[in-house]
């Protein structure tokens, strides 16, 4: 990507992961396989309870699977790291800490010194927006800037890796398009590996290189989409939301991408 | 803010106070009817609230055994704070550490399971033929009655700290070390802390019984004299500083709750 060489950053072979629930064991994910380039931007769509959320914990070294492994440069992932950050639906922060506190967290545990980590924290709180907000607690922010606390807190910590899951799912309509174009921006800039759950199928089109499409329980790949110049327009990222959802080519992007989730849905009676 | 919103809100604020003194006359009115007035009750059976409130007075300065009143409520004090205090010695780091290592949880749970249920003035004949009717059986027994909410509550503040807060702080990069002391530990504050406030209203009925049962001081020896002697005015009066007492320590600890809890929503 980029016009750098691509590097196989995170490879996932023949995964299945079992899930627990009541004591009954369910196959949450079922033999996906996956390799994700360096400074991609992969999102995974599909339908409720899918496993999305599932397949992007093992990735994080969250769950191990029970068949199969993935790996990152080519080292098998068996817990959680600071090399793969995550960002999670329900924002997660640390309700006691303030927002430079909580983004300082992971910098403190990679031993950078203090006058360092200052400069890091301020950086990030002024590419999510948030100058003025470092000494609030989170239950004083709205679920936007809550959300960006939390992207902040990740990108601060230089992860390799950014796994962000339906990141802005909790949030309304209007706060969602700005984060979904500050991200883009962002992911420009940063130039990180990104995988992204959504539900959006407009989301998923207008952040990702690459749209993965999951089937209903138990998840596998149903089809891979790859959104690129050739098949949308050229300098998305540097586009607004709206202009680019409004475009033809978007639109049958969105039809394809849809009518594959649409047909698991029906088929399985999930809705 | 303009002079009449100014008003309004001082309106508001007496019309609190009023409503909340006025249960408390209403019922010594109650009371008053009841005995002075109607000669109801005799006195010595149920004395009226003036009787109660001039032997409060009395006492102040008539010592009533060994001790002035304030001699009484000052024991009392001393015992519940060192009989909470070293409860809570004991089982909040106990707690942390159930909650935190499941082997000890295995270890520890059976035995604290059958220890609990046995109520802590079960304890008092042991208390008093191990550590005599001095300080140190009121203080057993007020210990035993307040560690057990205050190692429960910790224990299960700690072991059930929102997961999603610690797999989050995992994938910063911290360890499990930096995870007790930084995630856990101030998730379960709110649980502690709740924990404690049960903790001293326990601690305080330990008390009373403890100091019924075995004692020459503490309101509840003025309580238990006040039968004793066919003075049920004095066991009145003890019983409402006890009350008081009890209101103090709530306030307390209810203004430490604020403090420490200032990241909470309202």
């Amino acid at each position: 990507m980029n016009g750098k060489p691509a590097k196989e950053k995170i490879v996932a072979e023949h995964v299945s992961v079992e899930f627990e629930k009541d004591t009954k064991s369910f196959l949450a994910v079922d033999d996906v396989s996956l390799t994700i380039q360096e400074g991609e931007f992969v999102v995974i769509v599909g339908p409720s309870g899918c496993g999305k959320t599932t397949f992007m914990n093992t990735i994080a070294g969250l769950v191990r699977p029970v068949k199969g492994t993935v790996s990152m440069d080519g080292e098998e992932i068996t817990g959680p790291s600071a090399e793969r950050g995550v960002v999670f639906q329900q924002f997660a922060l640390f309700p006691w800490k303030t927002v430079y506190e909580n983004i300082e967290f992971g910098l403190k545990y990679r031993g950078i010194a203090r006058e360092q980590r200052q400069e890091i924290v301020r950086k990030y709180v002024q590419m999510v927006k948030l100058d003025g907000f470092e000494n609030s607690y989170p239950h004083e922010l709205s679920g936007g800037m809550k959300q960006r606390v939390a992207i902040a807190r990740v990108y601060a910590n230089r992860p390799q890796v950014l796994l962000m899951d339906e990141p802005f799912g909790a949030l309304d309509a209007q706060t969602r398009t700005i984060m979904q174009e500050d991200l883009s921006e962002m992911f420009v800039s940063e130039k990180r590996t990104v995988v992204f759950i959504t539900h959006s199928v407009e989301e998923a089109i207008y952040l990702g290189d690459r749209v993965m499409i999951m089937t209903a329980r138990p998840g596998k790949i149903k089809k891979t989409i790859s959104i690129s110049e050739e098949n949308l327009v050229p300098n998305r990222r540097q586009m607004g939301f709206d202009d680019v959802i409004a475009t033809k080519e978007f639109l049958s992007l969105k039809a394809e991408i849809w009518s594959l989730i649409k047909a698991e849905i029906l088929a399985k009676h999930i809705y | 803010m303009s002079r009449r919103s100014e008003t309004f809100l001082n309106f508001i604020y007496q019309e609190e106070i009023f409503l909340s003194l006025s249960s408390i006359l209403g019922f010594v009115l109650f009371w008053h009817i009841l005995t002075d007035l109607l000669g109801i009750f005799p006195s010595l059976i149920l004395p009226s609230p003036e009787k109660v409130f001039f032997t409060l007075y009395e006492k102040i300065t008539v010592p009533v055994g060994e001790e002035r009143l304030f001699g009484h409520v000052g024991i009392s004090v001393v015992r519940i704070l060192v009989g909470v205090g070293l409860a809570l010695a004991l089982a909040v780091p106990l707690g942390i550490l159930m909650g935190w290592y499941e082997d000890l949880d295995s270890l520890a749970s059976p035995l604290i399971e059958v220890l609990r249920p046995i109520p802590p003035i079960a304890w008092i004949p042991l208390a008093i033929l191990w550590f005599g009717i001095g300080l140190g059986s009121k203080v057993f027994i007020i210990a035993i009655g307040a560690f057990f909410p205050a190692l429960i509550n910790t224990y299960i503040g700690v072991k059930f700290v929102d997961a999603l807060l610690i797999k989050a702080a995992k994938t910063l990069g911290a360890k499990d070390k930096d995870i007790l002391w930084e995630v856990v530990l101030p998730a379960s504050v709110p649980l502690i802390v709740a924990g404690i406030r049960i903790s001293i209203g326990v601690g305080m009925m330990c008390l009373v019984a403890a100091e019924l049962v075995a004692a020459s001081s503490g309101l509840g020896y003025l309580i238990m004299l006040g039968g004793d002697d066919l003075k049920p005015e004095l066991s009145l009066m003890g019983m409402i500083l006890i009350g008081i007492l009890g209101l103090i320590a709530d306030r307390v600890i209810l203004a430490v709750e604020r403090k420490v809890i200032y990241w909470k929503k309202e």
